[in-house]
């Protein structure tokens, strides 16, 4: 497969390069920054309470993503409270696929906040981009440093502790940059402690410790053009999973690209951007730290993926359009090893994903057509192919028998939003239509435990794409003080795959209680509305306020699972000088469509106040942050809709953080 | 560019050495767990009345259990190879007590043209062991003349449980025995299960020299079924079981033909109710199909253990 993507590249390299020997222009350093023509980026890796956080923890802090929690570690996140199969989780439009079966490990989990510059989130088919998608997009941006006139150093430390589970980070970047070359990189390492929760009680196996490691080299090849090559390495040790009957002994991932990136100064192609990838996935959990366990099991899975992005900027008139290439191919392996009372003789062994392969290859657009100062119309599509492979399909034939070993679909993508402003309002409106095709565990997983509703799921190779249709509008006000933003989006779905009782076949993991197959429904709806507002109450003091709604449901009024309650957030910051202050309270209405079907039961509801305090001063000639803060002051009892088994949440939580910039 | 050369190299040094845990070979996991027993090897030969008599089976070995047997006549002369003897087959085994008992086997072995060997089998019941030693009796008939051979031989442990077998009293106080003959080496699949299913007939008269073949007369239980509900017995599984089994039933060759699916590798039980043509359950009972976790799965009084 590499050999096939490399090719074309070099053709494409080589065309770029002899295209540049021709440009004749001034200075353009600072054109080789970034051009980003995105709909919603999350500046910046913090949020207004805490500055040093998880990567989970930021993205909880968005409108549209929720998350599904096994722990204190790697959080699955859910877009438009959809699963995460459901979206195209990217870095810097590569993808990454995780090594476990019980998606414990997110691509979330492989990166950390101090490589990541931002977060863009695409909803719904506006996120077909880079794959396709039927609940959006979320692409991790790295730190990329720009090429400098004078040759520069800087960098950052930052460093904390927090109390409830002792967690103590440290984090370092560095960065340096001249005309013609830039190297950069960045060291992490976090480590916890089992976590209490409300009622100081411990939750057992909830400790993690991750280290992750980032380099990344840029190369100036012409005025207008560079090549960059970047890795980053991510391990995870003895991460404790309370909800599950077994722990990660060992993860890491290794995730590699080389970037081409040209620019035009004339003409209507503006920038074109290639990029080749690697990375490779292993992820090993086992219940060695379970003595209490009846049946040991290892679960180990790998994850192999090389990859084509190729994006082209267009831009003529009041059209700006992107096209993009995506092309990848992936192994999934996942193996169940089990041992009868004595671990030293295994005894039973299969395959939870039988060597998977997936490959797509997809062209998409998007475009912005400016027809007015006050109105514009996004428009786009994508076209995709997608093939899959089952090396032991005998697996699969187990209980579907003489289902195809080979299987490939075709994935089409439409959408089109119109927005218009009139004074200080702002209204939009869309559209799109879409297909996915089934995960690995969808289409080809075998008895892969979910310790949610305790049963073991079996994929189905027939199962049709998942159909897509949504229409989604925002409206918005804006002035000095105050600022409102309604939004809302409606899917119907057919074909929703979702986890059905098979009345065949008996579980194999001993706290199962059945098997269920992945089934499509006729259809399936969802709905979420989201309102955020925010008022300058002084100059220095501001009011933001949240709430968000969903509401999901199957093709006979039944509750789909993992959607969220009403929730809220309101929050209080204040800035005076050099000192901040902020406080949030936030919560939960009780989960009253919830659906048993699946595992759920009544949450109640909850709120968590939180606090935290920041002083920025120059230590020496070195900006520095410290901050002092506390979660859950009042050490609430409490867990949400989507924690698995119930598993409380932490109490309250004292931090302490510290930033310097050099 | 130099750079970056030797930055792309080391990427992809840490990447070829990245795995910690090395992935399960299953072909390899699947062809250890059985014994190499799949070429067929000489068991013994005898020379006798100008002819040569060469017996081969599955490894050169006798297994307790369901063994294919093909046997070559060729003159001692002329090196030809004889197709049109007949040839009859007689296992017996003698305990200590010089009690006598033989077991299910093919009477007549049949010449096969393509292969140019007579085919038969015997499903030993038992192993050698100091109460159990078994004789292989042949007739051979080649132009009219007979001539009668014994050859003492040794019946080895089954080693590939996949082969296993069993013998009981039905209902109807008939011995039956049930032998397994594929799948030799199952997957985690669908797997074509194929047993033979024999009968001990009673002798109506008197015998005669011995051994007299009528004293010992097996038969293939003809239309029969066998209910099939494949369980993982261990405790730790709870009683686990698979979808999509097909009961085995009788086809042309005489042999019961049915489906198991293996849904992981390790013990399996074959929990069988043999029904007869007329539909009276002859032995087995039903088990139960509840999970029960931490509990040993309770067998049918009609199984065969397996194991890959």
């Amino acid at each position: 497969m590499m050999k096939y993507l490399l090719s074309p590249l070099f053709l494409l390299a080589s065309l770029v390069m002899n295209a540049q020997d021709q440009e004749t222009t001034t200075d353009s350093i600072q054109q080789l920054e970034a051009v980003q023509v995105t709909a919603k980026v999350k500046k910046s890796i913090a949020t207004a309470m805490k500055m040093n956080i998880s990567v989970d923890e930021f993205l909880a802090s968005s409108d549209n993503i929720s998350f599904i929690k096994r722990g204190a570690y790697a959080w699955e996140p859910m877009l438009n409270n959809m699963s995460s199969e459901r979206a195209t989780i990217t870095i810097d439009g590569m993808h990454v696929f995780g090594a476990c079966t019980d998606k414990m490990d997110p691509i979330t989990s492989y990166v950390e906040s101090n490589n990541l510059a931002a977060v863009n989130i695409s909803s719904g088919q506006q996120g077909s981009a880079n794959g396709a998608t039927v609940s959006g997009s979320v692409d991790l941006k790295r730190k990329t440093t720009p090429f400098s006139m004078q040759p520069k150093w800087n960098g950052s430390y930052r460093s904390g502790f927090e109390f409830n589970n002792q967690q103590f980070y440290n984090q370092g970047n560095l960065a340096y940059a001249d005309q013609q070359w830039v190297a950069q990189g960045s060291v992490s390492y976090r480590k916890a402690n089992n976590y209490s929760d409300g009622n100081t009680n411990e939750v057992a196996h909830s400790q993690f410790e991750k280290f992750n490691a980032s380099v990344g080299l840029a190369h100036k090849t012409g005025k207008l053009s560079s090549l960059r090559v970047d890795a980053i390495f991510d391990q995870a040790n003895d991460v404790g999973y309370p909800a599950l009957p077994m722990d990660l002994w060992l993860s890491r991932a290794l995730i590699t690209s080389a970037t081409f990136k040209q620019l035009y100064q004339e003409g209507w192609l503006r920038a074109w951007d290639t990029k080749i990838y690697f990375n490779a996935i292993e992820h090993y959990m086992d219940d060695t730290t379970r003595p209490e366990n009846l049946v040991h099991m290892d679960m180990p899975g790998w994850s192999t993926t090389y990859g084509l992005v190729s994006k082209a900027h267009l831009m003529k008139g009041n059209w700006h359009s992107e096209m993009q290439l995506n092309a990848y191919d992936n192994l999934s392996i996942a193996e169940m090893r089990m041992y009868p009372q004595d671990r030293s003789e295994r005894t039973m062994f299969a395959y939870s994903w039988p060597w998977v392969t997936t490959r797509f290859a997809g062209l998409s657009t998007n475009n912005t057509l400016e027809l007015s100062a006050q109105s514009e119309l996004q428009f786009g599509g994508a076209l995709g192919i997608n093939y899959n492979y089952s090396k032991y399909i005998d697996f699969n034939w187990i209980f579907h028998p003489g289902a195809p070993q080979e299987k490939t679909r075709w994935l089409p993508s439409l959408y089109a939003t119109y927005h218009q402003s009139i004074q200080q309002f702002d209204v939009a409106i869309g559209g799109g239509y879409g297909h996915r095709a089934p995960s690995v565990s969808e289409g080809y997983g075998y008895y892969i435990y979910n310790s949610f509703d305790r049963y073991d799921y079996v994929g189905n190779p027939n199962l049709k794409n998942e159909i897509s249709y949504e229409v989604n509008a925002s409206a918005g006000f804006q002035n000095d003080k105050l600022s409102l933003k309604a939004k809302a989006n409606y899917f119907y779905i057919d074909n929703y795959i979702i986890g059905k009782i098979l009345n065949m076949g008996s579980p194999m993991n001993y706290q199962s209680v059945g098997v269920k197959g992945y089934t499509s429904l006729a259809y399936a709806t969802l709905f979420n509305f989201s309102l955020d507002a925010g008022y300058f109450i002084t100059k220095n003091l501001q009011w933001k306020g949240m709430l968000t709604y969903a509401r999901g449901m199957d093709n006979e009024g039944g509750n789909l699972p993992f959607i969220r309650p009403l929730s809220y957030q309101t929050s209080l910051q204040y800035q005076y000088q050099q000192f901040g202050l902020q406080t949030t309270f936030n919560g939960d209405l009780a989960q009253e469509h919830y659906s048993p079907a699946y595992g759920e039961d009544l949450t109640p509801a909850y709120a968590i106040w939180n606090l935290s305090a920041d002083y920025t001063f120059k230590l020496y000639h070195f900006e520095t942050t410290v901050q002092l803060g506390a979660e859950n002051v009042l050490n609430q009892y409490y867990s949400t809709y989507a924690d698995w088994g119930n598993i409380p949440r932490m109490g309250r939580n004292l931090f302490t953080a510290l930033q310097i910039n050099f | 560019m130099k750079m970056i050369h030797w930055t792309m190299a080391i990427l992809f040094g840490m990447v070829i050495t990245s795995c910690t845990l090395s992935k399960t070979d299953y072909e390899a996991e699947l062809s250890t767990a059985i014994p190499e027993t799949t070429e067929f090897e000489e068991a013994f030969s005898i020379n006798s009345n100008g002819y040569q008599i060469r017996v081969n089976a599955l490894g050169g070995t006798f297994y307790k259990g369901y063994n294919e047997l093909h046997f070559e006549i060729t003159e001692t002369a002329t090196q030809e190879a004889i197709a049109n003897a007949t040839v009859t087959l007689l296992p017996i085994r003698t305990t200590t007590n010089a009690e006598a008992y033989s077991c299910p086997h093919s009477e007549v072995v049949a010449f096969q043209t393509t292969d140019a060997y007579y085919e038969g089998y015997s499903v030993f019941d038992v192993e050698t062991d100091t109460d159990a030693s078994w004789v292989l009796y042949l007739s051979i008939t080649v132009a009219g003349e007979t001539f009668n051979l014994e050859q003492p031989i040794e019946v080895a442990e089954q080693e590939n449980l996949n082969l296993n077998m069993t013998s009981f009293t039905g209902n109807d106080g008939v011995q039956y025995y049930i032998a397994l003959i594929a799948p030799v080496s199952p997957s985690v699949a669908e797997n074509e299960l194929i047993a033979g299913v024999y009968q001990y007939n009673e002798p109506e008269t008197a015998g005669g020299d011995f051994p007299d073949p009528s004293q010992f007369s097996f038969s293939e239980v003809e239309g029969a079924t066998l209910l099939l509900d494949p369980r993982m017995p261990e405790p730790n599984m709870g009683n686990h079981s698979s979808p999509n089994n097909e009961d085995l039933t009788q086809e042309g060759d005489g042999l019961y033909y049915g489906v198991v699916n293996y849904t992981m590798t390790g013990n399996w039980t074959l929990n069988f109710i043999f029904q007869n043509a007329a539909g009276d359950v002859i032995k087995g009972t039903e088990v139960p199909t509840d999970f029960t976790p931490g509990v040993e799965g309770e067998k049918s009084e009609l199984y065969i253990d397996i194991l890959f």
